[in-house]
């Protein structure tokens, strides 16, 4: 048996999978903006050490790094689906679980694992501005909210949009544990496509393609930015 | 209501879910120590600029970063056969282990030749050059000034790996390897109830990965390493 490789199929499939980007810019964008939005708010807490919420945050960010993303989706999905029902009964909805949209369960899922990861990455970015620099700030009388415009984020951007990169770099490759949890993204959506005729190898790897052009592409933004933000890191005197 | 969780049964699950620990860090070591031995080679091909193989590792390293692990495991389970069937060897019969140690090993050579290169990368020329210059051999140039110096580099990014690495091999279940992810389909088909499993499953690589941490927190240290962040993926 020779070596069998569906070319036309797997442009099919390349075209099929194309199709689902939108689903897996869904899976990583949302949670890539959750992320950003309430990881800033854990890292301001734990840095600002706020009783109590500072030493929750710091436990579940912890045990959260530690667990597996596929593992962190299949419970949220098992917890919701089972109980799901009995909460519909109560509140007297005329929903049953099988009315719960997976998509909806993995972009939570994925939201919650990205929080954990960016509020470690902006808790790093703030570190590395030099507490000198706040007190300089504050001493020739600048307000908190100056501050942060003028002098902490132009210093903190550099260190941080790398690390944001990667991380959406990992929510784009987490977003296919997602078709574990049977949402249709591009790896069951190419793999619906080669049900009936087996080439399954055609479909896989029309899946790795997109998926490496969409990390090439952020990768490439990524670089962009870097040269933007970085003005202010340059050496030297003026 | 039905209860959700039993806690009596997440408690017996431990048990179970631990019988099959040693086939998850089986795939852990082997990946890293096959993983480190091919991503040293990609990394020294790209750093010396090997013409032709420099440009192969280049896109190997890229594509491997690019796609998920789960899309390289089923690459490598159904076109391993397929390419080296063409050769006229018949390799269906292979254990299921092999091809999931190979994608692992693929995937694990790609990040660490990243970490590697850019560790040696990141010594300063000026070092080479010093070394040189009062006489040092290229091999002990390398020995005594650069790899230590890269070492420090290295070691948090290191770290960082293999903690991922560790979390990617609850995927291995997806081909139907039984360790301590793939029991649990065994547990569930008996109790009808899996969630125990998963959140015990979740615990133990819970307390893997931190002892992981604590060991390179404790290299760091006493390499005197500032920390760094660790990414996904």
């Amino acid at each position: 048996m020779g070596f069998q490789f569906d070319i036309s199929f797997f442009v099919y499939e390349i075209g099929i999978a194309i199709q689902y980007i939108p689903v897996v810019l869904l899976l990583s964008i949302v949670p890539l903006m959750v992320g950003l939005l309430l990881g800033t708010g854990i890292a301001i807490i734990r840095l600002f050490k706020v009783r109590a919420l500072a030493q929750l945050f710091t436990i579940v960010v912890v045990f959260l790094r530690g667990v597996p993303l596929l593992l962190q989706l299949t419970i949220l999905y098992l917890t919701v689906t089972l109980s799901f029902d009995s909460l519909a009964q109560t509140l007297d909805l005329n929903m049953t679980s099988k009315d719960i949209s997976y998509t909806l369960i993995a972009v939570i899922g994925l939201s919650i694992n990205a929080t954990v990861y960016l509020s470690e990455v902006i808790r790093a970015a703030l570190q590395s501005v030099n507490s000198g620099q706040y007190e300089a700030a504050y001493s020739i009388g600048m307000t908190s909210l100056q501050m942060l415009k003028r002098i902490v984020i132009p210093q903190a951007l550099p260190v941080a949009i790398p690390l944001i990169g990667s991380n959406l770099i990992g929510l784009i490759k987490g977003s296919a544990i997602a078709s574990l949890i049977s949402v249709v993204e591009i790896i069951n959506g190419t793999l619906f496509e080669a049900n009936g005729n087996y080439k399954f190898l055609e479909a896989y790897l029309a899946a790795a393609i997109i998926y490496w052009a969409l990390c090439i592409l952020v990768e490439r933004i990524v670089a962009f930015l870097e040269t933007r933000v970085g003005v202010y890191g340059k050496g030297g005197v003026v | 209501m039905e209860n959700i969780f039993l806690l009596s049964l997440f408690i017996d699950c431990f048990p179970k879910l631990l019988s099959r620990l040693h086939i998850t860090l089986y795939i852990v070591v082997i990946a890293l120590l096959f993983g480190m031995l091919l991503g040293t080679y990609i990394a020294v091909v790209r750093l010396y600029k090997v013409p032709v193989l420099s440009q192969l590792a280049t896109a190997y390293v890229s594509f491997i970063r690019g796609i998920p692990i789960l899309v390289l495991l089923y690459i490598v389970y159904i076109g391993l056969p397929l390419v080296i069937g063409a050769f006229g060897v018949n390799i269906n019969r292979w254990d299921t282990m092999i091809f999931v140690m190979i994608a692992y090993v693929v995937n694990t050579a790609a990040f660490l030749s990243e970490i590697i290169r850019s560790a040696v990368a990141g010594v300063d020329l000026g070092q080479t050059e010093a070394a040189y210059s009062v006489g040092m051999t290229r091999l002990q140039t390398f020995r005594r000034i650069i790899a230590p110096q890269a070492i420090q580099i290295g070691i948090p990014a290191l770290g960082n790996t293999i903690v991922s690495l560790l979390k990617d091999t609850s995927l291995a279940y997806t081909l139907g390897v039984i360790d301590v992810i793939g029991v649990i389909k065994a547990i569930s088909s008996n109790t009808y109830r899996s969630l125990e499993a998963y959140a015990a499953a979740a615990f133990i690589f819970f307390i893997l990965s931190s002892i992981l941490e604590q060991c390179f927190n404790i290299i760091s240290r006493k390499l005197g390493i500032k920390g760094t962040i660790s990414g996904q993926g």
